[in-house]
């Protein structure tokens, strides 16, 4: 059993997360820059969320298995948690098929400078957002939802 | 001090000797299978490599059941899906490819096509999509350089959208790599060079990369040591079996080692030297391995003074500043002998490179996905003064 319990707890917490970063210019001017459009897979629980970087806006989009996404991005949610913390090595998790990859891998790539920020906001975001057991940077308490 | 994790897979079988690709029985036997499909290029055909290789196979029982020679300079998803056609419809069982870098990747991408069908782009292009073996492919590099012959990676021109495509997996590892230094004989002095400069860089920034590992390492350095002492003969005297052996041997530690720890910003500006003023790949890399190590030179200082020895060079009662800078001098050094020999050009502005184009090299190093690997934190303006010299 991962961290989170239920796709709605997820979703609840990364689809959060991925629009305070679509409103943080800072991160997300750099994102639409890129164009990308890009379907994240998650499992255990099991959430399928496209980040779409090719408007004037960023637009998140929960459930969205249907729009043709560049680069797809495929791993537990255990793993995307860790990675908004900082805690993967990229390079480590794609060599071990901890995440999946398809589509032009030079430009992920490119993008983790622009989300390097985002480390630092993952668990502020977190305790300000009533997540706090989540917040893996603090002594683990086992979540109560 | 250790990495904090580090993989090393190759299953890769390597055999070398002075005319062993015209004789493969023992190996092939073990693969197992009796057809095979060569993938090459209309010089190597003019050569008359393919039929060496060939005459060996059919003499050793095994069928040739077509061949594919249009491969151009950089591997083309068009011909990858030609290729694959033709592989198909011969009733092949396996392939051998017979070239450089270009031929070896439009093999493996082939292969992907031949095992699994399916659509190359949308369903494998990525990293490690593929899910179990693919047929076996045997490799016969006829430059020194690529390392492809032993690298998971393998890069396709899109020539509609204009990008490089790379697919990176463990199943494009080939069965069976072929180092035979007849193969390299025909050689011309300049691409020698340059494919040897190439490797001498992926060896270098394999060996100071961030993902680099103490297995990495012992390879970077073996390969190194053979470069420096062998690329200039194997230049001058294209005949010399020796010098083409070795470079051929350090071409594929070189690739052992960078399959590994990747590659950084001088493959960085050299994609992105090629990429806007076709300048070839070995010679970018040529030009800007000083320069790039120079950049990155206060994160791999330490590391780069381990280098002296491997590079002919006496660091003794050296500080590390001192020393790294001698293993800098000793990659210029070699760059000169082969400037004085006509076979590599030092400067951006000898290759046709505009000296107004030198900020869009440091823009597009900047967006190569080498940049992610680089021992130093890339920024464009800090780059650029780099790119200014080497012009």
């Amino acid at each position: 059993m991962g961290m989170f319990k239920t796709t709605e707890k997820l979703e609840e917490v990364l689809g959060g997360f991925f629009k305070l970063m679509a409103d943080t210019p800072v991160i997300a001017d750099k994102l639409l820059k890129s164009k990308l459009v890009i379907r994240f897979s998650y499992t255990d629980p099991d959430l399928v969320v496209v980040v779409d970087c090719s408007g004037e806006k960023i637009d998140v989009r929960p459930h969205d298995t249907d729009s043709k996404a560049i680069v797809e991005m495929s791993m537990s949610s255990d793993i995307a948690h860790r990675f908004w913390f900082g805690m993967v090595n990229l390079t480590k998790a794609l060599t071990r098929k901890e995440m999946i990859a398809k589509g032009p891998i030079p430009k992920v790539l490119k993008l983790l400078p622009a989300i390097k920020p985002s480390y630092a906001m993952y668990p502020k975001y977190l305790d300000e957002n009533g997540f706090e057991q989540y917040n893996i940077t603090k002594a683990y308490k086992p979540p109560t939802a | 001090m250790l990495p904090e994790f580090f993989e090393f897979y190759n299953p890769t079988k390597v055999v070398y000797e002075d005319g062993v690709a015209t004789d493969l029985k023992p190996e092939l036997d073990i693969i197992g299978i009796k057809k095979y499909f060569i993938v090459s290029d209309q010089i190597i055909n003019d050569l008359g490599l393919i039929k060496k290789v060939t005459d060996g196979l059919v003499e050793a029982g095994y069928e040739v059941t077509g061949q594919y020679t249009d491969v151009k300079q950089d591997a083309r998803l068009n011909d990858v899906q030609t290729c694959t056609d033709q592989i198909k419809s011969s009733g092949a069982e396996g392939i051998i490819s017979i070239g450089g870098g270009s031929v070896i990747d439009t093999a493996k991408a082939s292969n992907i096509l031949f095992s699994e069908g399916g659509d190359l782009v949308d369903d494998y292009s990525g990293a490690h999509t593929l899910t179990r073996p693919l047929k076996p492919h045997v490799v016969i590099p006829t430059t020194a350089g690529t390392g492809s012959e032993v690298t998971m990676v393998a890069v396709i021109y899109d020539e509609e959208n204009k990008e490089k495509l790379a697919f990176v997996d463990k199943f494009l590892l080939p069965n069976l790599a072929v180092l035979d230094p007849q193969m390299t004989i025909s050689l011309p002095p300049k691409m020698t060079a340059a494919t040897g400069m190439d490797a001498l860089t992926h060896a270098i920034e394999a060996y100071v990369g961030t993902q680099a590992s103490p297995v990495s390492d012992s390879f970077a350095v073996g390969a190194i040591e053979l470069i420096m002492k062998n690329l200039v003969n194997a230049t001058k005297n294209g005949d010399d079996v020796e010098a083409r052996g070795a470079m051929q041997i350090a071409s594929t530690m070189a690739g052992i080692s960078f399959s590994h720890s990747m590659v950084g910003c001088v493959h960085g500006m050299a994609h992105a030297t090629g990429g806007l003023y076709r300048v070839p790949h070995g010679v970018a890399n040529g030009i800007f391995l000083p320069y790039g190590m120079e950049y990155n030179f206060e994160e791999i200082k330490e590391k780069l003074t381990r280098l002296a020895p491997a590079m002919g060079e006496d660091a003794s009662g050296l500080s590390d500043d001192e020393a790294a800078k001698l293993v800098i001098e000793a990659v210029r050094k070699l760059s000169r002998k082969l400037n004085e020999l006509d076979a590599l050009p030092l400067r951006l502005r000898d290759v046709g490179v505009p000296e107004d184009g030198l900020a869009a090299i440091a823009e597009g190093a900047l967006n190569d996905g080498t940049s992610f690997y680089n021992p130093r934190e890339m920024d464009e303006e800090e780059l650029l003064p780099f790119i200014q010299k080497a012009y």
